[in-house]
């Protein structure tokens, strides 16, 4: 029964766990909309990142340098169409 | 076809490997994808017009059990590929099955979410901002409902023909896509959700 959870994959599940519960305090604790936003910005990617590490294998295969330039691309220009949106339509800069 | 017994089923034939790189190539797709619908969501979220805002209308306890069943489910699937690569059959269709489980009630806990958006008078004409939410939400829960039927299909796929490199290799090419909805629903819960929150 034991090999079935092997120990990175429930540290992996224990930490995503932690990040979440530290996400939650800007909900139940009273704290700046610029910290809050500070704390979800850093504990999300912290999370999309263990995901992509831990559970799918990302850099395993010899395909692994690929597989990160190909997803780091897609993380560049989802940021350029949020941010880049945000800046012209709602910041008025 | 050349089976390499060097690597894990999945990646044992040239042909499992790239289809393992275009999922990946797919999932860069759907980043873009779902970046364009947080644009929209955050570019609209302060527009909402007679409706309600959404400090108003979310509730913390229907996000709380949506976010931990589907972070459980995630690991489940990933102890489901670990199975898998020890080919222990039984033990991977069983966590795939739990996988689906977690997968339809959160689905189930999603359409009550709706319900409740609905009753308060949040519906997808509303605002600009229900607009944005509910297409948002409702492409994740779309992904999650077609997930469903596929990792349906999948089990049933291995129990039929068992552990072959086609087997494990589509097992393990929807396990990404699962893992993926689920880092998409972290960016949900924390700039949807929480930040609408706080």
């Amino acid at each position: 029964m034991k090999e079935l959870f092997p120990a990175k994959q429930v540290m992996g599940f224990v930490f995503s766990l932690i990040l979440t519960v530290i996400a939650l305090l800007v909900y139940y604790t009273d704290m700046s909309f610029a910290v809050g936003m500070t704390i979800l910005l850093v504990t999300a990617f912290i999370q999309a990142f263990l995901q992509l590490v831990v559970f799918m294998h990302a850099g395993e295969s010899k395909e692994g340098t690929a597989i990160y330039t190909n997803i780091l691309y897609g993380v560049i220009i989802a940021v350029v169409t949020v941010f880049g949106s945000l800046l012209i339509l709602i910041w008025d800069m | 076809m050349k089976i390499d017994h060097a690597q894990p089923l999945e990646y044992s034939t040239d042909q499992n490997q790239l289809n393992i790189l275009g999922f990946w190539i797919f999932l860069g797709a759907e980043i873009m994808l779902f970046a364009t619908l947080f644009t929209a969501y955050f570019t609209l979220s302060h527009r909402t017009g007679s409706g309600p805002t959404p400090a108003e209308i979310f509730e913390i306890t229907p996000v709380l059990i949506e976010t931990f069943v589907l972070l459980t489910s995630s690991f489940t699937i990933g102890l489901g590929i670990h199975a898998m690569r020890l080919g222990r059959k039984n033990a991977m269709v069983s966590f795939f099955a739990i996988t689906l489980l977690l997968g339809l009630v959160f689905l189930g806990v999603e359409v009550f979410e709706f319900m409740h958006y609905y009753h308060v008078g949040a519906t997808y004409q509303t605002s600009a901002f229900t607009a944005a939410l509910m297409t948002t939400l409702g492409t994740h829960g779309g992904h999650v409902t077609l997930g469903l039927f596929w990792g349906t299909f999948i089990i049933i796929q291995v129990i039929k023909r068992g552990l072959t490199p086609q087997t494990a290799n589509k097992a393990f090419i929807f396990s990404l896509y699962w893992h993926f909805l689920d880092v998409v629903w972290i960016f949900i819960f924390s700039f949807i959700y929480l930040k609408g929150m706080m």
